[in-house]
């Protein structure tokens, strides 16, 4: 049982002006499910890397665990106070195997060598994913990646529980049974558990008190408050009101007997798959079943048994510099996308090789703007917060207007009112410039006005839905 | 044999035949190695590359040295022999030790900081994961337009961002899986340090310091 206090904190980022947090003062109370939300940018990473540790404290003594700051606490018990789940599920881990990264876990605590295998299992039954502990961590998908990582807080019993953002790669099922674990650590063992998320359904029935954090100050909202603003929060419901089976439109990519897989494992059985052009196709389906395997395959990234073609050419026999101006991918991690230092850099290289026509200077100018990217154009990429590094890698790939744009979970980490806008530039583009756009999402709400096509993955295999043209 | 005190003899070995001329212990060594990796099933395709890569560089060594006719048989030989000394143990090492293994090993019984310990074997983890960055930062320039090449410098400042990324993220991780430095630790798995293994290693070390000493001239 742990108390959290912050005691006004004023946190800046070394070269900036602005304060991230600006004399925040809060109590997370202990045995309690804290619910942190507010924008993308607004600081919760930065709050919950500060309670984890994981960033040092610009004054010690800011932050306390039951009135007690946690460099004063004996390095062996820290992770038994404080323990924090990633929002990017593949970089928590520093072994190879599940069972290995749990045994340095409790190696770290000094637990009595007898007693590690009893307590791995115990952690990795009470998640339910015994199946997993021979695995190859960087094997499994990331929604297994956060039960993990979840675990493996479990195994090391810490008191305070913190998660940046944990679900936002992951499936809706999974999501829940997530959450239902971590609501029985809050109440059967009395873990205190804050939680950064933007999307804000499911918590009614766990969540008293809504944290609100916003230009660098938080606000506790009332029992009464906490509630309308769930209400207000519709769930995320997959509402494509304009999508049919595809018919006899021209087809970009076929696949002949594609199959996929990570050795042994088979993520897409052998069958034939079309793509249709000039169309913007949604591809739903569990985490790990092979989506952005998929992705990979198409962009030449990823091996696949069979035979892809692009508008009839096998693509393996296309020069790789053409098929790569044609066929291009949005990566997940906004990172592997960005070639270039600041942000007005990476842009002029888009429009130095993209479609200039379209994007003017002044288009572009009204676009970052739409963005809330205009201040931010000298900015270090790499300072960005998650989802500004986002909405500007939608932004330069756009520019590159490829004929074919594979969008691999372009809403990832966005807030609600970016969502909007970033789905809107969407749809604008792609019908002026006629593109192909083939996306994968787990954020469901306002992709209606742009899909219209729905492939659906399940089973290992893909299947379009809808209601015949 | 346990993996810390392999690594001593390996180097301990190496060592000493780099200061002494004496190619029948060099080619004594190279049968050993390659007879250790048959027993420990290295792959062909392994020791073919073992096999080649050096022998291209040996025997270009050995061409420009005698090109230049001031050296001796007896150093060519030895020379050429050496660098198969240094790449067949090397590879009996490399192959037939498992990382993790050794990390333990170097904690546990070398009384190596395991900040150390940790931080070979998560460089060593990296490997796949550089190759698979390479990969995919010139396949995201190519849908820029721009072609990266291996002598790109553009190329080692997106891998150098991404392994500086990659140590922040690994620092980060390892804390908050409870990793402190120089803190205590226990051990779940311990790597015996048994008396064969030193038997193995004093023996090792003699028949090698006979051997040198047989054929000095």
């Amino acid at each position: 049982m742990a108390t959290v206090t912050v005691h006004s904190l004023t946190f800046t980022y070394p070269k900036r002006s602005r304060p991230v947090l600006d004399d925040l003062n809060v109590t997370f109370p202990s045995g309690k499910f804290s619910l942190l939300t507010g924008v993308s940018g607004g600081g919760k990473s930065t709050l919950l890397k500060l309670i984890a540790g994981l960033t040092p404290l610009p004054t010690a003594g800011s932050i306390t665990f039951n009135d007690q700051p946690l460099a004063e606490i004996a390095p062996t018990k820290r992770a038994a106070t404080v323990a924090m789940l990633f929002q990017e599920p593949s970089t928590q881990f520093t072994m190879d195997t599940v069972k290995n990264e749990l045994r340095f876990a409790l190696e770290n605590q000094c637990v009595d060598p007898a007693d590690i295998p009893a307590k791995i299992t115990a952690a990795l039954d009470f998640i339910g994913i015994t199946d997993l502990q021979d695995r190859l961590l960087m094997q499994l998908s990331g929604g297994e990646q956060q039960k993990v990582a979840l675990a493996i807080i479990v195994a090391m019993d810490s008191d305070v529980i913190l998660l940046d953002e944990p679900f936002a790669s992951i499936d809706p099922p999974t999501r829940l049974a997530l959450l239902e674990k971590l609501v029985a650590l809050c109440t059967k063992r009395g873990k205190t558990i804050i939680l950064a998320d933007h999307d804000l359904s499911n918590y009614d029935r766990w969540v008293d008190h809504l944290a609100v954090l916003d230009m660098g100050k938080l606000t506790l909202l009332s029992p009464a408050d906490t509630q309308a603003r769930f209400a207000a929060f519709t769930p995320d419901k997959l509402q494509l009101t304009h999508v049919v089976l595809p018919s006899d439109q021209p087809v970009s990519l076929q696949g002949t007997q594609l199959r996929l897989g990570h050795g042994e494992r088979e993520l897409l059985a052998p069958q034939d798959l079309a793509l249709f052009a000039h169309q913007a196709t949604l591809i739903t389906g569990p985490n790990g079943s092979g989506k952005s395997t998929l992705f990979r395959a198409l962009v030449r990234l990823g091996k696949y048994q069979g035979r892809l073609t692009y508008d009839g050419t096998d693509i393996q026999k296309l020069p790789r510099k053409q098929y790569a101006r044609s066929v291009g991918l949005m990566f997940q991690a906004a990172s592997s996308q960005f070639l270039n230092v600041t942000v007005a850099e990476e842009l002029a290289l888009s429009r130095k090789f993209g479609n200039r026509d379209y994007f003017t200077a002044e288009r572009v100018q009204d676009l970052l703007a739409q963005l809330n990217l205009a201040e931010h154009t000298e900015q270090i990429i790499y300072s960005l917060s998650s989802g500004q590094q986002k909405k500007l890698q939608l932004l330069c790939m756009l520019i590159m207007a490829p004929t074919v744009l594979l969008l691999d979970e372009p809403l990832k980490g966005l807030d609600f009112a970016s969502i909007q806008v970033v789905m809107h530039i969407l749809t604008t583009v792609q019908r002026d410039l006629h593109l192909t756009l083939i996306m994968i999402s787990h954020q469901l709400s306002g992709l209606d006005d742009l899909i219209t096509l729905h492939l659906a993955l399940a089973d290992h295999h893909l299947t379009y839905k809808g209601a015949p043209a | 044999m346990n993996p810390s005190l392999k690594l001593a003899l390996v180097i301990l070995i190496a060592l000493e035949v780099s200061f002494t001329q004496v190619w029948t212990v060099n080619v004594a060594l190279i049968i050993i190695s390659l007879i250790l990796m048959f027993v420990g099933h290295v792959k062909w395709k392994r020791l073919l590359w073992l096999t080649v890569v050096p022998l291209f560089f040996a025997s270009a060594l050995v061409w420009s040295l005698a090109l230049q006719g001031t050296t001796t048989h007896h150093f060519l030989i030895v020379i050429f022999t050496r660098m198969f000394v240094y790449v067949y143990m090397g590879g009996l090492f490399t192959q037939t030790t498992d990382p993790l293994t050794l990390t333990r090993s170097l904690e546990q019984n070398a009384k190596l900081p395991s900040k150390f310990a940790y931080g070979f074997l998560a460089a060593f983890n990296l490997m796949p994961k550089i190759q698979a960055e390479v990969a995919t930062i010139k396949a995201a320039a190519l849908m820029r337009g721009q072609v990266l090449h291996v002598w790109s410098p553009q190329l080692y400042f997106k891998v150098i961002l991404a392994a500086m990324n990659w140590s922040d993220q690994l620092a980060a991780a390892m804390t908050s899986h409870g990793f402190v430095e120089g803190a205590p630790r226990t051990h779940a798995i311990t790597v015996a340090l048994r008396a064969r293994d030193w038997w193995v290693f004093g023996i090792g070390l003699i028949l090698v310091q006979v051997g040198l000493f047989i054929g000095l001239p």
